[in-house]
């Protein structure tokens, strides 16, 4: 098992190294570099001297040389831990990833949390209760949940909660919870209800269609004939192995999650992870975008690494190899 | 001669033996209406798929007003008196120039009417047009992404599986690459490599972006398929690699492939009008998104939010329900795979 895990991790670096540099190259490319708006913002008027000042500029950031030696320079500084230094701020630009961190984080658990006690019972549910009314309306509401675009089932709230004064939303402080626990969760409740019903919808659909699978097998007849309770035998018997493929989805949605669910935080004005890559990007601030990118694959792949350690866990006729 | 030819005719003339007797087209709509019958959601994904599309070719038939067109009010101060002698008096035409007589304020967001069926946006614009006219981006772009994504998919996953190998490590460990990455940041940057992001550099984008997710599915049916003994026998006979993969597996592989095509229309959709949303979409195309955009803010103005978001809703839902009713019946192994494109 042990070995298995650092197998896979190593496989992983190759995967990361591939990232890194796709978004090295494709930020090189990009059109309107860091230097030349800055310049431009700081003397409209432009003046004989420009191309000077430019290079001045890019001599102190440390962009003056040929792109392949900065690569080389990217990737050594990457090796050894150092992931670079904002352009707007001159900051480590982790510091920027660590503020937001919070407030995606707060916004992810809780739409992970949103969707996991609808999903799970109502996957459920509608599984014991196939094919019966229950049934029907739950999918019904599962599939429309998946085609609903998320930002415009959060965008109705919001124009409900606003329109009626149900509460009024402070999408200037932007509050965490451990800050002001009742206006926190007055801003976060509309996103992650929203995000929850969307990433729900989908577990809800596959559970059901596993559970489905399994509670025709032969060890479910056998529990059944044993005299154990319904209970007993969904929970235990039955959901355990239900369980295996809808982890992968699981998984996926906690990888999205954490990456910044970067519509929400454009619609609600929350600085996390997501609204400042956009910002990162729209700004050419080079060193942010790429220290996010890898900060945010290296934590998708470790995810799915944890993903396949716990089918293993839950179904022993895996083996690790 | 004669008599004979009367033989020949006669057998052509009474009810199909069997189904394969049928001419091609009686068949496929036969198998149509079956789907129908057999998988009503189906069906009504494939009816509402029929629906976006028609609306998306026939825009600039069923549109009431060009979408553009800005609605203005008119001006209560309007005296065509004193406009005819605009028309001829210099000194009246100084005083009372043309415009401030014959046009009032654009009139803004008003509720849906006879004139205006869905209302008009915050520009004074017809948002029937718009939705009708946002069709056809959606579609462009849904259709025209998958179609990129499942002919790269397609072309990659079979090598990376027939071939194996370096090859197959090459293509496995840029796939896993691509997924390891959320596939919205990944566009973001993609979308901003261009100066101007038009609506086919939006379709390209997507559509490279979704490749991974097709080569992994690709693969996976290549690989069984490679085993089976057709491959075996072309090669013993001494076919070439590629005429195994186009003659031999190619229509082996494509259920699965039409399901993840009709899947991912939906998702590419949705990505599209999530991009527009942010404000990165393509700045002149009319779409859907946008529209949810602009329209979100007016609190006091529901439906420029409910119409947008509804007929993004309903063109995701139509492709997920044939899709879905598309893969049981030709594909159930691929139950709860692909359904998302990334996204």
């Amino acid at each position: 098992m042990g070995r298995y895990i650092i197998r896979r991790m190593l496989i992983n670096i190759p995967v990361i190294w591939l990232i890194i540099t796709l978004v090295f190259f494709a930020t090189s490319v990009l059109p309107g570099d860091f230097v030349a708006q800055r310049i431009a913002a700081a003397n409209p008027l432009g003046g004989q001297d420009q191309a000077a000042q430019i290079a001045q500029v890019k001599k102190d950031l440390g962009i003056n040389q040929p792109l392949p030696q900065r690569y080389v320079n990217y990737l050594w500084h990457t090796v050894r831990g150092d992931l670079g230094t904002s352009y707007r701020t001159r900051r480590p630009a982790i510091n920027d990833f660590k503020a937001g961190l919070p407030y995606t984080l707060q916004l992810s658990i809780m739409a992970l949390i949103v969707g996991l006690s609808i999903s799970l019972p109502v996957g459920i549910i509608s599984a014991i209760k196939q094919d019966t009314a229950t049934d029907y309306g739950l999918r019904f509401f599962a599939i429309l949940g998946v085609a609903a675009p998320s930002f415009w089932v959060a965008t109705l709230m919001l124009l409900l909660v606003v329109r009626y004064q149900w509460w009024t939303i402070d999408l200037i402080g932007q509050p965490l919870l451990w800050q002001s626990p009742l206006a926190s969760l007055k801003l976060y409740s509309i996103p992650a209800l929203a995000g929850g019903i969307a990433s729900g919808a989908a577990v809800m659909r596959l559970l059901r269609s596993q559970m489905l699978e399994v509670l025709r097998q032969d060890y479910i007849r056998t529990a059944w004939s044993k005299g154990l309770r319904q209970r007993v035998i969904i929970v235990r018997h039955a959901l355990k192995n239900a369980m295996i493929p809808v982890l992968t989805i699981i998984g996926l949605t906690i990888a999205s999650l954490i990456s910044g669910n970067v519509v929400f935080e454009y619609l609600f004005g929350i600085p996390g992870i997501g609204s400042r890559i956009l910002t990162a990007i729209t700004a050419r601030d080079v060193p942010v975008v790429q220290a996010f990118v890898l900060i945010i694959a290296t934590f998708v792949v470790m995810v799915n690494l944890a993903v396949d350690v716990l089918y293993g866990w839950l179904d022993p006729r895996i083996q690790y190899s | 001669m004669a008599q004979q030819q009367a033989v020949i005719e006669q057998p052509t003339a009474p009810a199909y033996r069997s189904r394969s007797d049928r001419p091609t087209p009686v068949r496929w709509a036969l198998a149509f209406l079956s789907f129908f019958k057999d998988k009503p959601l189906g069906g009504f994904g494939a009816l509402l798929i029929i629906l976006m599309i028609s609306v998306a070719f026939l825009a600039p038939v069923i549109q009431r007003y060009d979408p553009n067109q800005i609605f203005e009010t008119p001006n209560p101060a309007f005296d065509p008196a004193i406009a005819a002698r605009a028309e001829v008096d210099p000194n009246v035409k100084l005083l009372y120039p043309a415009e401030k007589y014959t046009r009032g304020g654009i009139i803004g967001p008003e509720a849906p009417s006879a004139a205006h069926w869905f209302g008009t946006d915050k520009y004074g614009r017809d948002l029937y047009s718009q939705v009708v006219h946002g069709a056809q981006l959606s579609m462009l772009v849904g259709i025209g992404s998958a179609l990129i994504a499942v002919i790269s998919g397609l072309f990659f996953g079979m090598i990376s599986a027939y071939f194996g190998g370096w090859i197959d490590m090459l293509i496995q460990r840029a796939t896993d690459a691509l997924l390891a990455f959320p596939a919205l940041i990944l566009l973001l940057l993609f979308v901003q490599v261009v100066k101007q992001p038009n609506k086919y550099y939006i379709t390209l984008a997507l559509g490279i972006v979704g490749i991974s997710q097709v080569v992994r599915i690709v693969r996976s049916s290549v690989l069984t398929a490679r085993q089976e003994q057709y491959v075996l026998a072309g090669q013993v006979i001494g076919a070439s690699d590629t005429r195994i993969m186009i003659r031999h597996i190619l229509p082996n592989i494509m259920a699965p492939t039409i399901v993840i095509f009709t899947i991912s229309i939906g998702a590419y959709i949705l990505a599209e009008a999530s991009l527009s949303f942010i404000g990165l979409g393509d700045p002149v195309a009319i779409s859907w998104g946008k529209m949810l955009n602009q329209g979100r803010t007016l609190v006091t103005k529901p439906w420029l939010s409910v119409i947008p978001g509804a007929a993004i809703m309903l063109a995701v839902l139509g492709f997920n329900l044939a899709g879905d009713a598309l893969r049981d019946v030709l594909d159930p192994r691929l139950r709860g795979r692909g359904g998302n494109a990334g996204f």
